[in-house]
């Protein structure tokens, strides 16, 4: 499987960050996975936390930054996280949830925030702590575009609240829950055609 | 057996209809900044007049199937409003007359100002997303994406391949779910029914990176990733439709905000 475009000249970038079309079309199959569960999760389980707790829900967002930890630990190729949290965001607004045009806004954050760790360690350590930390940095690209949009008359207290919900759900969830879950795929053998199988 | 709403789709030619995508894009995203950057429910209220008065007269959407395509927005317009209201800042600020007294509980009018602007900009949001992705479909958002943003056309329409699997994953779900139950297997209680839904959405996931490795396969060899120059077979034109519906939206845009109350 990894001779997948032999005939192509290699001209162009180096073999360890150029996309080849199974890693676009796996990083994108992911993210529409991912998005239909987001688009599941938006309409019947997040208003009602919210509505139960706010804003204790965001103890539970870091099922939202899912992608930007899993597709990067797959694929193991620069943009992998941004691309995959735009495109599940992408396909949850195409499903029809309730923040429709403005998850352009916070997929990209929240996949800037992981990809701005995976690109610190160069793409070469995708080990659990730098999931965790890339979790974290989605976690707060989340709240960096959270708090303006919907909780700018949140008092002081509860905006911090929402912030260190956000940043722990994002590490529990995203970073270590990510990893495991890339690990279990890979139990399975279904990455033979990624590095990440090594 | 489709789990999923079925997309919402233009039932006539209207306006919108022929406004390139990444024109409609642009245009929305002026609306979901002007709701943004405000507290003043005013400028909210304007745009959500806006927006309907384009959807009904522009958009050539079932004007029928919109209430239903909204109705996720209730509950979380409600919360939204009810809790920016009673956390807010200024209920803390003695300085600022309270409207309700109750015990604990004190309510300013700043504070119901500002929650009504930010749960009437949910509304906006809502309204600007049907007008951006309603009149045209996927396909034609990566053409417009690639001929007109320049985005890179082999991440367009690998995305758009993966994009085709979407309603087949509910068909999945419903195999594994088969699949499960024929083994036996039965989830106890909560912590047993959230390690079953974990592991069910572990096997989907596992199917769908196998199904796209077969896809890629078959796009390569069908010369997916050649490197030579593509071409594009539906040809997208920018015209005066594109540029009066991006200074229209910017001109509303910038009313809504400055207009005196």
């Amino acid at each position: 499987m990894s001779t997948l475009s032999p005939s192509r000249p290699s001209a162009g970038p180096s073999e360890s960050t150029r996309w080849r079309t199974v890693d676009i079309v796996v990083v994108a199959a992911l993210a529409v996975a991912f998005g239909v569960v987001f688009w599941f999760w938006d309409v019947y389980v997040w208003p009602w936390a919210s509505f139960l707790s706010s804003p204790g829900e965001y103890a539970i967002s870091g099922v939202w930054l899912l992608p930007a930890v899993v597709a990067p630990l797959v694929v193991r190729k620069p943009g992998a996280a941004i691309f995959a949290e735009m495109v599940a965001a992408i396909v949850s607004v195409l499903l029809g949830n309730q923040w429709g045009l403005d998850v352009l806004l916070s997929g990209f954050v929240q996949g800037a925030g992981a990809e701005l760790i995976f690109a610190f360690v160069l793409y070469r350590n995708f080990s659990w702590l730098v999931a965790a930390l890339a979790g974290a940095g989605a976690g707060l690209g989340e709240a960096l575009h959270d708090l303006p949009v919907y909780y700018s008359s949140f008092d002081v207290p509860y905006q911090v609240g929402i912030v260190v919900l956000d940043v722990l759900s994002a590490v529990t969830i995203a970073g270590v829950g990510g990893w495991l879950l890339v690990r279990a795929i890979r139990q399975t053998g279904a990455l033979q055609a990624f590095p990440a199988n090594e | 057996m489709s789990l999923l709403p079925a997309p919402l789709a233009p039932v006539r030619p209207a306006f919108l209809t022929r406004v390139t995508p990444v024109a409609r894009l642009t245009a929305g995203m002026t609306w979901l900044v002007a709701a943004i950057v405000t507290l003043d429910p005013a400028v909210p209220t304007r745009l959500v007049v806006a927006a309907v008065v384009a959807l009904v007269l522009w958009s050539g959407l079932p004007l029928r199937r919109i209430p239903g395509r909204l109705a996720p927005l209730g509950l979380a317009i409600l919360s939204l409003t009810v809790f920016s209201i009673l956390l807010s800042g200024s209920n803390a600020d003695r300085s600022i007359a309270a409207l309700v007294e109750l015990g604990p509980i004190r309510i300013t009018g700043p504070a119901v100002s500002a929650g009504l602007a930010i749960g009437i900009r949910v509304v906006v949001i809502g309204l600007t997303t049907l007008l951006v992705f309603g009149p045209s479909d996927p396909t034609r958002l990566a053409d417009s994406l690639v001929q007109q943003w320049h985005a890179p056309d082999r991440f367009a329409y690998g995305t758009l391949a993966a994009l085709r699997v979407a309603p087949i994953l509910a068909g999945d779900w419903a195999v594994i779910s088969a699949a499960r139950r024929l083994r036996g297997i039965q989830p106890r209680g909560a912590v047993g029914r959230t390690r079953d839904l974990g592991d069910r959405l572990l096997v989907m996931l596992v199917s769908s990176i196998r199904r796209a490795e077969r896809l890629a396969l078959a796009m390569d060899a069908r010369g997916f990733d050649s490197g030579i120059r593509r071409t594009h077979f539906r040809e997208l034109r920018v015209g005066w439709r594109d540029l009066l519906t991006v200074a229209v939206a910017l001109a509303v845009a910038a009313a809504a905000l400055v207009l005196p109350r």
